[in-house]
């Protein structure tokens, strides 16, 4: 890990100071902007491995700096905002960014996402088998089980446990998801989404109050954890 | 002319000239009357100077003093009573055709006439007056009584101008034009009149102006309307000038009559204490909206100074400790110091959080992004979001698996459960169990939050959702009393309501009750 470049977007000072420390103590290189347009220039210049973006920049949005580094780049990028610009996380993610953050948030589960978005993109096709905890899905043989117990999926709840597992540990909003699994003209159909969640929860978690494998994003999407 | 120490009532002085009233315009006939009556009693007389006794012709010329007396009033009265007492004796007292009064007697007879008729011309005239004085005052009463009652019904400024407008115009037959004090501006009036066409030029704006200043009756001509005038009234009550009256006056107006001056001025006085007392109802509801506004705003500083720097406190104290070198400090201390630090941040996360909901709330800028969310997924949320504070506690929750979806702002509609859940946990023993449910009733889901603590005194029942109130406790819990004020508004604007019961000592509960769409009733469609 000793030579991934981060680059950190943020225009409060006081954040980037302590993103610097707490990155260097993980030995990832550093770079840091001020602006959307730095922003910009110093990954054309640098080519990070990872972008940490705040959405609020002083001058070019955080979304349209996402949306502009799509057109060339998958690099990973991560949002950091504030609670209750829901829409933007949402904008932001289906313009291409891997993950968001709201502020405050803990250095531990920054650190958590970057590893989870580094270790996605850097992913060799392969591994057919998926295991977390007592959860096994077995890609190639469309086969899922939870503490060796068969659990029998509609080929909806198979196909939003699929998509989850591919993109293990991101983000997914609600429109991608209903996108995906049902079609782009079911992209609103938030209830039959949500309708199908609960039975894919029933199914796979031990306690669907407190799920262990499909977390809720709050007003955004689900995430599959994994650690 | 009106003035401002003049009480009220003080009338108006509108004319410019002395005008003849009908009463003096008609006089002459009757002292013409009089004369006739005086010839034809006289004919009379002496037609019947043969039968009668000289002694009771003058019962004639006592009918004629009497019916000059009551139908031409005191002038025509004395008038008669002369030319009778000349005539009786030029004719009827010896030696006749003559003024000489033989008989002394008869001068005595003339006295007596004249007398008669002087005081009957006077009871009559003051009988008369009195009858036209009640009759105006009766014309004046219930006009005033009418607009009275308009103004009874009236609530606002807008309705009082129309009402004082309609009643002139329906009496006086004038367009009106009230100026009242500009509520947004003390220093320049605004005009109200009943209809659009009114036009209010700057001829009439400055003479508007320039009798509320002085308080005086002002005139001038308009710009607007070819050769009318305008009268200026000003509207005094005993305390200031609250407005300014204007009758527009046609270019072939005439003066206004005795009855319509005494109406205007009628008029002017109720309008005027009827508007004052309208404004100096506005005033006062200024004045305590002010008040309120920063009782609120003290309120809300003292919460803000108080519950924002209790958290800081401990933060910067234990890192301040932790800076601090001389301390010896072994990794187990320096863990839980570090753990209080971060559990005050996140309770200053939690303040803040609810606090611009608050300011949202009642700025009307909270914006709810409604989606179908399952109670199950919103009870988990909330329980993760109070994060290492739930862990220790015991929580049953009982959510049946085929309750229905309810349409809510994911995010807000946790906050809430939030801090419901969060009170829970503060308000009961740390081994005490609080459960959470759910239940479709009718056409409702009830979620319900059930604690076993020290409850909430019934007195205080009835205002824990309202802003800033804190049940006195002897324990020191902290919290702004704005959590529940601000659930209680979160679950209003999903349309929704909120109840709290408790008993003292034995634990509260609190429900959340919020209707069920038709379309999120059944969930069978998505099953394949």
């Amino acid at each position: 890990m000793s030579n991934v470049k981060v680059l950190v977007v943020d225009d409060e000072d006081s954040i980037r100071r302590f993103l610097r420390v707490a990155l260097a103590s993980q030995s990832y290189t550093l770079f840091e902007s001020t602006s959307g347009q730095e922003a910009l220039s110093c990954i054309a210049e640098h080519k990070p491995d990872l972008i940490i973006l705040d959405l609020g920049l002083p001058d070019i949005d955080g979304v349209e700096v996402t949306r502009l580094l799509r057109e060339w780049t998958k690099i990973p990028i991560i949002i950091l905002s504030v609670r209750g610009s829901e829409s933007d996380k949402i904008a932001a993610l289906d313009a291409g960014a891997d993950d968001y953050l709201t502020k405050p948030f803990s250095v531990g589960e920054l650190l958590a996402r970057l590893r989870a978005a580094l270790r996605r993109a850097a992913q060799t096709p392969g591994e057919p088998v998926f295991t977390i905890g007592s959860l096994k899905v077995d890609l190639l043989r469309r086969l899922v089980t939870v503490e060796d117990n068969e659990v029998q999926l509609t080929p909806n709840e198979y196909e939003l446990l699929r998509l989850f597992v591919v993109n293990a540990g991101k983000v997914l909003t609600h429109r991608h998801l209903l996108r995906e699994v049902w079609g782009t003209e079911y992209g609103n159909e938030f209830h039959m989404l949500h309708v199908n969640i609960s039975n894919l929860r029933r199914k796979i978690e031990r306690d669907t109050t407190r799920p262990q494998f499909i977390i809720t994003e709050p007003g955004v999407g689900y995430r599959l954890r994994i650690s | 002319m009106a003035h401002k120490d003049l009480p009220p009532n003080s009338g108006l002085s509108l004319k410019k000239k002395e005008r003849r009233t009908p009463a003096l315009k008609f006089a002459w006939r009757y002292y013409l009357l009089g004369c006739g009556l005086v010839a034809v009693a006289t004919l009379l007389g002496h037609l019947a100077s043969g039968l009668f006794a000289p002694t009771n012709i003058i019962m004639i010329y006592l009918l004629c003093v009497t019916v000059s007396a009551i139908a031409g009033g005191f002038g025509p009265a004395i008038l008669v009573s002369i030319l009778s007492v000349l005539a009786f004796d030029f004719f009827f007292v010896r030696p006749y055709l003559t003024f000489n009064v033989e008989d002394i007697q008869y001068i005595f007879t003339l006295i007596v006439l004249l007398l008669v008729g002087i005081a009957l011309s006077y009871f009559t005239s003051m009988l008369r007056r009195q009858t036209e004085t009640s009759k105006r005052h009766e014309q004046e009463m219930s006009a005033l009584y009418a607009l009275g009652q308009d103004l009874a019904i009236a609530s606002d400024l807008q309705s009082y101008t129309r009402s004082i407008i309609n009643r002139i115009k329906g009496t006086i037959g004038q367009d009106v034009i009230i100026f009242l004090p500009d509520a947004r501006n003390e220093a320049t009036l605004k005009a109200y009149t009943d209809s659009p066409e009114i036009n209010v030029d700057a001829n009439i704006f400055n003479a508007a102006m320039r009798s509320f200043q002085r308080k005086e009756i002002t005139e001038c001509g308009s710009d607007a309307i070819e050769g009318a005038k305008s009268l200026c009234l000003p509207l005094i009550t005993t305390r200031r000038a609250v407005g300014v009256l204007v009758l527009i006056q046609p270019e072939d107006a005439n003066d206004y009559s005795d009855e319509q001056e005494r109406l205007l001025s009628a008029y002017s006085d109720l309008a005027a204490v009827a508007i004052e007392s309208i404004q100096l109802a506005d005033e006062l509801h200024n004045a305590e909206i002010l008040k309120a506004t920063e009782k609120l705003q003290t309120a809300l500083l003292n919460a803000i100074s108080h519950d924002l720097r209790t958290p800081l406190v401990s933060i910067i104290g234990v890192l301040s400790s932790l800076q601090e070198e001389g301390m010896d400090l072994d990794d187990a201390d320096k863990r839980s110091l570090i753990q209080v630090a971060r559990e005050e941040a996140d309770r200053l996360n939690h303040l803040i959080t609810n606090l611009l909901d608050e300011s949202r709330l009642e700025s009307g800028a909270l914006k709810l992004s409604l989606q179908p969310a399952e109670v199950n997924d919103l009870v988990g949320a909330t329980l993760e979001q109070l994060g290492s504070r739930v862990n220790n506690r015991m929580i049953q929750i009982d959510i049946p698996t085929d309750l229905p979806f309810i349409r809510v702002d994911f995010g807000l509609f946790v906050q809430a459960l939030v801090n419901i859940v969060d009170n829970a946990l503060k308000y009961s023993p740390p081994d005490s169990l609080i459960e959470i449910s759910g239940r479709h009733v009718q056409q409702e889901v009830h979620i319900e939050i059930v604690d076993r603590g020290t409850g909430i005194p019934e007195q205080d029942l009835p205002y824990i959702f309202d802003k800033f109130y804190r049940i006195k406790r002897p324990d020191n819990v902290s919290g702004t009393g704005l959590g529940l004020s601000i659930t209680k508004g979160l679950v209003e604007a999903h349309g929704g309501h909120i109840e709290a019961k408790s008993q003292a000592g034995r634990g509260t509960i609190v429900s959340i009750i919020l209707p069920v769409s038709a379309d999120l009733m059944t969930t069978e469609k998505f099953n394949e």
